[in-house]
């Protein structure tokens, strides 16, 4: 983590800096990012949507995400730039979930599950990756002990967050992925290769 | 806590409204009918023992057994669901006392000596396992996981409780379906030093950060009825001899979740109530401003639950009962942090505190002005603070049954008739419950499952330590 600092103005300490970003009042700026990316881990039972058209008793306790998505898109729309249009006509589904970055860089991810139907794990392979907070908290102990975590993979329960920072200062430039790690989330229903994935384009 | 917080948590309880008043005068109203000595005790002051404080309100400790010595009895019997299912199940009494559902809580102080002798009346061999504790097992037959109690038989285990926390017990014998059957509990180990009638010696832990004002227990599990009905349709066919039911357990699809062993709204109704024979454990948080809860949550199924702690953040001291700890002569949770939803896995055990102060609100919760003085506990920045909205005409309204009839804590106002009544003393009521919203029905029946409510009482007027 203390890579942040040494991106810091030579002899400016841990404050942070004007010019610079930060996640968290950190007090030793090891939240620095240069790009940040909000991630909603969505998804829907189309079944359950049926029955609801159809007038017909939802099951709730059945609920079982059919559709699994990242800001409301399965694979490949997530990385699409522009808005999803429905068959309506109008844009349905807004946010991009395609990460860029340029190499050296820190991207922040803000995760949060609002799919509330069951725990969802994301993982990004050759990133490195430091969750720096839990639920909207930096993780730091009472007095202040850095609770931070290396890891491949986050874990996020129904209406939990947590923030990470995918550091590519050693990242070859090239394509990743961030997926769901329970492959039998990489779907859209019936259709294999979609599902909870999106890309991170690291630029030279 | 935020404006926002406030204002989810009141969308929350709108949009549940309609059918609450309809489960809870008929199941709140019913308990209170049944339980009617301990009515007051439901709303005011759940655990007399020890006596009620100065505050009126009392402090609550987790119900159950204190042995150390314990006879449990396996037993089978029937639970009700909220929505008023019937589920059978296999339990663990207390004693030759009913079947219950979860097993009795056997509560302990750290360094007893407990031997727990487990006695069978089912036809099929029972266990029990105690994670995290070194068990001597004497007697009875040899298991897989530990010696069993053969039917009509007994076994004996012994342990040490040595170190404080949190635990759970359950069934070593075909433990994918006995414990889906019902047979699992929790044990509490308290703090050396740890006595129920001095208020000053009540921690978690031997560690000053787990002082606490309140102790609470959040058992969570949940169940496949589909599993049960198949099991019971097969227990009306002994005849005889070993009782093995062919069970697929591999498609385990839970449709019902537990705190405590209860479904919502139940989870409020009185601890020991009449019309929950096998359910005697209630799960219902009461709490003044600034008090510490102490939250004993144990994963006692076989999915993970984020349980939410609506309101403010709990700051996570242990797991599995050990504490997070840079060092073992630390004398805080040093690694401890702060969660809204408490991640309980299955097989884990989490101590949290939880406080409630209502501070950084952006207005005076108590409704007070500029120039009254401040409420004990209250945030002195939102001080004299103007209530943020013009509340609508009452006929734009519409009035749950938590509604006190005004936004400020403390203060009760006239509201129409045969409306509110669940909050006589103006708290602020809040939903803790799996943020996994499947599992918060009772077999498709919403609410229920695994929720319940937080009540924060107003301290009395003028309160101070």
């Amino acid at each position: 983590v203390g890579t942040a600092l040494s991106r810091l103005p030579a002899g400016k300490g841990n404050a942070h800096q004007a010019g610079y970003k930060y996640a968290y009042n950190d007090g030793d700026g090891s939240t620095e990012f240069d790009v940040e990316y909000p991630i909603q881990i969505t998804g829907f039972d189309h079944y359950f949507h049926d029955q609801e058209m159809a007038i017909q008793p939802v099951a709730f306790s059945t609920l079982f995400d059919t559709y699994p998505l990242l800001n409301g898109r399965g694979y490949p729309d997530t990385i699409k730039s522009t808005p999803v249009i429905n068959s309506l006509s109008k844009e349905s589904q807004k946010v991009s979930s395609l990460i860029t970055a340029n190499k050296g860089q820190r991207i922040l991810i803000r995760l949060s599950n609002v799919s509330e139907t069951e725990y969802y794990t994301l993982t990004v392979p050759g990133i490195p990756m430091t969750v720096i907070a839990e639920d909207a908290r930096l993780l730091r102990g009472p007095d202040g002990k850095n609770l931070y975590y290396r890891t491949t993979s986050v874990t996020s329960g129904g209406g939990k967050t947590a923030d990470f920072i995918l550091d590519t200062t050693n990242t070859k430039p090239g394509t990743y992925f961030m997926y769901a790690a329970r492959l039998t989330q990489l779907n859209n229903d019936q259709e294999d290769y979609g599902g909870m994935m999106t890309h991170i384009i690291i630029n030279p | 806590m935020s404006a926002n917080t406030l204002a989810k948590c009141e969308r929350e309880r709108t949009n549940m409204k309609s059918t609450m008043i309809k489960l809870w005068t008929g199941i709140v109203l019913g308990a209170l009918g049944l339980a009617a000595p301990s009515a007051k005790a439901e709303w005011l002051n759940q655990n007399t023992n020890p006596p009620a404080g100065a505050d009126g309100m009392g402090n609550h400790l987790v119900d159950g057994i204190t042995g150390p010595i314990f006879t449990l009895t396996a037993k089978p019997g029937h639970i009700s669901t909220a929505e008023g299912g019937s589920v059978y199940v296999w339990g663990f009494a207390n004693g030759n006392g009913p079947m219950q559902y979860p097993g009795p809580t056997l509560i302990v102080n750290q360094g007893a000596n407990v031997v727990l002798t487990l006695s069978n009346t089912l036809p099929f061999p029972v266990s029990i396992v105690f994670p995290g504790q070194t068990v001597t097992a004497v007697g009875g037959s040899a298991g897989v996981l530990t010696r069993e109690a053969p039917q009509s038989g007994t076994v004996t285990y012994r342990f040490t409780a040595s170190q404080p926390g949190t635990y759970l017990y359950n069934s070593g014998t075909r433990p994918d379906l006995q414990i889906e059957m019902g047979m699992v509990g929790a044990l509490i180990v308290r703090p050396s030093g740890f006595v129920k009638a001095n208020k000053t010696t009540w921690k978690g832990f031997g560690t000053t950060d787990s002082v606490f004002d309140h102790e609470y227990l959040f058992l969570l599990t949940e169940m496949d009825p589909d599993i049960h009905s198949q099991v019971e349709h097969l227990a009306l066919a002994y005849t005889g001899g070993i009782f093995n039911p062919t069970i697929d357990t591999t498609r385990h699809f839970a449709n019902y979740w537990f705190i405590n062993g209860r479904t919502s709204p139940d989870t409020m109704m009185v601890a020991g109530s009449k019309a929950l024979p096998a359910q005697p454990y209630d799960a219902f948080p009461i709490m003044h401003p600034k008090q510490n809860l102490f939250m004993r949550v144990v994963g006692g199924g076989r999915d993970p639950h984020p349980f939410h702690t609506h309101a403010m953040h709990a700051r996570v001291l242990a797991r599995n009962g050990r504490l997070l700890q840079s060092s073992s002569s630390a004398t805080t949770s040093d690694l401890s942090y702060l969660v809204f939803s408490v991640n309980s896995h299955p097989g884990e055990t989490v101590d949290a505190v939880f406080t409630w102060s209502g501070e950084g609100l952006g207005w005076d919760m108590y409704g007070h002005s500029g120039t009254d003085p401040l409420a004990y506990g209250e945030d002195p920045n939102d001080h004299g603070k103007r209530f943020p909205v013009v509340l609508p005409a009452e006929q734009d309204m519409d009035f749950g049954q938590w509604y006190g009839g005004s936004p400020f804590l403390g203060t009760s106002a006239a509201l129409p008739p045969n409306l509110g009544g669940f909050d006589p003393t103006g708290g602020f009521i809040y939903m803790w419950h799996s943020h996994n919203e499947r599992e918060i029905v009772n077999n498709n029946v919403f609410p229920g499952g695994m929720l319940t409510m937080l009540l924060i009482q107003p301290w009395a007027p003028g309160y101070a330590p």
